[in-house]
């Protein structure tokens, strides 16, 4: 049987840089294939070359074994490609049937439609109710629209774009199960991702690129995570440095009886949080996604504030009343999940983004004026200390990498020395490299004897940095346990099936 | 040959005072065009309006005079759309101003004393954000879109003037026309310049835009004007209430309309009238935005608008172009600004397709 794609010597030249260069590989009828690499390595170029979004300048596509030019997305469509964004098309207020029906090439009747719909969710066991609307469904039904829109068209080859890093791990696992069923009918997988630990459980090759080049391609079950993410960086992982015999001080924040307000529909608020962190402790919180995650945070930092000052102590001062920016001067900062107009503001350089939230621990501003030099001063030193990768102060937030930008949130709080800093999410969607240096600069806080909260989804990560864990279900916290007492199977426990099975019975099995 | 939209890395510096510019050339160009082939003089036309203000000497007065209350509502406008505060009642806070001044004018009527003129900036600015605050606190308290309450409230302070004039302010001597009587000498705006029309509101409102300008690029205010439009999100976890920023907003945008309402009826008018709302306050959203919400962009914004005022009252006289023709110009300056901002943040790109690349 031929090889389903292959491409031979792409290379692609954008002004400035060479996103893709010489780029040879193969992906055979029925493969999982990984493509796999750091944020900028060329990646999503390559495969824009290959759905037909962009043309090579250089190199032949190959299609089951015939030269082919991919003029557009619908020639790739009609090829067989299909894909499935990082970013979803959908609109909101239609419901799922609407939705896919517009992404058609073809006009095919609503009720045929449905019923192919239909079909294709049984072949695969997606479950999905066609006629809901899109603004009630959770992420991961979203995503399942998005595949059922690709398999509708019958590919031979489906290219998805980080398709786990929004998903649970039940919703992973569910997808999974999809792919190796599809893969398993002879349509081959282009999965891109930078979570090993995935491609090692569901991908039958891995394709490594760096900085444009194919570095290697591999049997991933031949490798370790260390060893593709050290192909993957170029360079040898480092691990956390744990500072020897440290000990931990006395409770610095306390929560007690935490509880915020129902806001909008789809928000889940938190309800009776109890916990405390001692100076130097690193304290986990485990959870799938939109268990009342971000409410607690924003009650943290203080966008939502409690009626009871005593809710929030820090050495005992009470902040529960206080706002972000008195919460920011008794010592404690925040940083929330969503980076791009949460954390920061895109269209402001990343000087000014510095003066969103330094601004008065770090006496940026002098009679209501701001000091533009000691806020460029100071994000100057953010970015040499945490290697982000930007021109310089003045450079806009939004044209940053993802893992830059979070590194450089990341460095704005930390260097601003916070005796409390909270996190959501600190390395979503940031490659080995950039995590292993936020892991580590967390690490090196805690060991000055601040006390910090992690709020992650990872819980490998947890696992890997956290003294304390505790999980969020439903707006409620599990009580505390060290970290090495707890087992997966606990954990897992607690994250609670609970939440899986309303999902399960609210779609209605095609 | 097919073009294609595509996204820039950041937003392009140079498009951004480009679009300005080639707005008001494209303006020229086609508004030629259509007088022409309405059967006008279409040359003709864009001279008067655009040239003759700025080469004859005579006119340059009436550009400051013009140039002054848009700038300084314009400048008011451009703070708080930065905001994202759509304010579009600029025009009824520019009679509530004219209004309030008035009042205390003839309130101290027959009184003399230095002090009067700055009592009436007090009411004027005081007015108008008094007048602003209704859909501040409409929007805050009841999430009322301000830019309905703020556009109503212009209607309902045109009517305010109406009664006003034809009754309780009504001036005595005035042979049962409809107006109030003219102000007394101490609570009109001193000639700075002998021999001319211009008033103390012309370099009030360069002041005014120069102060808005330090204040925009320098302060925390300006800051949180800011991070409020751009990032809501993000300003809440800055520490920046988006209410008091409303508020803030309005107030702010309201007491320059308010101050430019009473520089106008202390100046140009001498008395309140039927006709002293003139539209500065609608021309003023088009200067803000012509002037990229910046306000020493908007100083040279009121200058252009300024000069299609003038201009349009010299094609009135000299080639018979109605007066609505100076509306249909300013329209189109803006329609061109807006779709030109497009380039700001995408560039257009020749796509080639692929056949011909092989070939």
């Amino acid at each position: 049987m031929p090889l389903r794609l292959q491409l031979t010597g792409i290379t692609k030249r954008f002004p400035g840089v060479l996103a893709n260069d010489n780029v040879t590989f193969a992906v055979k009828p029925g493969e999982i294939h990984a493509l796999l690499g750091e944020n900028g390595a060329g990646k999503s170029t390559l495969v824009k070359m290959i759905y037909g979004i962009m043309q090579p300048d250089a190199g032949e596509i190959a299609w089951n074994g015939q030269p082919v030019v991919v003029s557009s997305p619908k020639a790739a469509r009609k090829l067989g490609i299909g894909m499935v964004f990082q970013h979803f098309s959908l609109f909101e207020a239609l419901t799922v049937l609407e939705n896919i029906a517009l992404g058609m090439d073809a006009k095919i009747p609503a009720r045929d439609l449905e019923a192919r719909i239909r079909q294709v969710m049984a072949q695969y066991g997606l479950l999905l109710d066609p006629h809901r609307t899109v603004a009630t469904l959770s992420v991961g039904e979203r995503q399942r629209i998005e595949i059922v829109r690709a398999l509708l068209l019958e590919p031979k080859l489906l290219i998805m774009d980080e398709p786990t890093s929004v998903l649970t791990p039940q919703e992973v696992e569910q997808l999974f199960d999809v792919l190796r069923r599809l893969a398993a009918q002879g349509c081959s997988i282009l999965y891109i991702s930078h979570k090993l630990h995935e491609i090692k459980a569901l991908c039958d090759t891995a394709t490594i690129l760096r900085g444009g080049r194919l570095v290697d391609t591999c049997d991933p079950k031949q490798e370790t995570s260390r060893s593709m993410a050290e192909k993957m960086i170029g360079a040898g992982l480092k691990d956390i440095v744990r500072p020897e015999g440290r000990s931990m001080g006395e409770p610095k924040l306390v929560v007690s009886r935490l509880s915020t307000a129902k806001t909008g529909h789809f928000d889940v608020p938190v309800n009776k949080v109890s916990f405390t962190v001692r100076a130097g402790e690193i304290f986990g919180i485990a959870g799938v996604a939109g268990n009342g995650q971000n409410a607690l945070l924003d009650a943290l930092s203080g966008e939502i504030r409690s009626d009871d000052a005593e809710s929030i102590t820090i050495d005992g001062f009470p902040l529960g009343l206080l706002d972000t920016t008195e919460r920011r001067k008794r010592g404690l900062c925040a940083v929330p999940e969503e980076r791009n107009g949460h954390a920061a503001v895109g269209e402001f350089s990343l000087s000014d983004n510095s003066v969103l939230t330094a601004r008065d621990r770090l006496g940026m501003v002098v009679m209501g004026l701001i000091n533009s030099g000691a806020a460029r001063t100071y994000t100057g030193k953010v970015i040499a200390e945490f290697a982000v990768k930007a021109l310089g102060p003045a450079s806009m937030a939004g044209s940053l990498s993802g893992g830059n930008l979070q590194k450089y949130i990341m460095g704005r709080e930390i260097l601003q020395k916070p005796s409390v800093l909270v996190v959501s999410q600190p390395t979503w969607g940031v490659d080995a490299g950039a995590a292993a240096a936020i892991h580590q600069a967390l690490v090196d806080l805690a060991a000055v004897g601040s006390a910090i909260v992690v709020i992650s989804q990872d819980l490998d990560e947890l696992r890997a940095l956290c003294d304390t864990l505790a999980v969020i279900n439903l707006g409620q916290l599990s009580p505390a346990k060290p970290n090495a007492e707890m087992s997966i199977e606990e954990i897992g426990l607690l994250m609670g099936g609970v939440h899986g099975a309303t999902e399960a019975h609210d779609a209605v099995p095609a | 040959m097919q073009f294609r939209l595509e996204k820039r890395p950041e937003p392009s510096k140079l498009m951004l005072y480009v679009t300005p510019v080639a707005s008001v050339l494209l303006t020229m160009l086609v508004g030629a065009i259509i007088f022409s082939l309405i059967g006008y003089d279409g040359v003709g036309a864009v001279r008067e309006i655009f040239l003759t203000p700025l080469t004859n000497s005579f006119k340059w007065q009436d550009l400051g005079v013009k140039a002054a209350p848009l700038i300084i509502i314009g400048v008011g406008l451009s703070i708080a759309y930065r905001a994202n505060v759509w304010n579009i009642g600029a025009e009824g806070q520019y009679v509530m101003g004219g209004l309030a001044a008035t009042g205390v004018a003839l309130a101290t009527y027959g009184m003399t004393g230095w002090w009067i003129l700055p009592l009436m900036m007090i009411a004027g600015i005081a007015g108008g954000a008094a007048y602003a605050a209704v859909p501040a606190l409409l929007k805050t308290r009841l999430g009322v879109n301000e830019i309905l309450t703020s556009l109503m409230l212009t209607y309902a302070s045109v009517q305010l003037i109406y009664y006003l004039v034809r009754a309780p302010w009504k001036d005595p001597m005035g042979m049962g026309f409809p107006q109030t009587r003219r102000f007394a000498a101490d609570a009109l705006l001193p000639n700075i310049i002998p021999g001319t029309i211009v008033h103390l509101g012309v370099p009030i409102a360069i002041v005014v835009a120069l102060i808005a300008w330090f204040v925009m690029s320098r302060s925390v205010f300006g800051y949180q004007m800011k991070v409020v439009g751009a990032a809501p999100h993000a300003a809440r976890y800055g520490g920046f209430s988006e209410n008091k920023t409303i508020w803030l907003a309005l107030l702010v945008s309201g007491a320059l309309a308010g101050l430019a309402g009473m520089l106008e009826v202390a100046g140009p008018f001498q008395r309140m009238v039927p006709g002293f709302p003139t539209n500065y306050g609608f021309t003023a959203i088009i200067v803000a935005f012509l002037g990229r919400l910046n306000p020493l962009g908007v100083i040279l914004a009121g200058i252009v608008m300024a000069i299609t005022f003038v201009g349009g009252e010299v094609a009135q006289t000299t080639i018979g172009l109605s007066s609505s023709a100076t509306g249909v110009f300013q329209s189109m300056m803006l329609f061109f600004l807006l779709a030109g901002d497009i380039l700001v943040r995408y560039r257009l790109k020749r796509v080639i397709p692929a056949q011909e690349a092989r070939a």
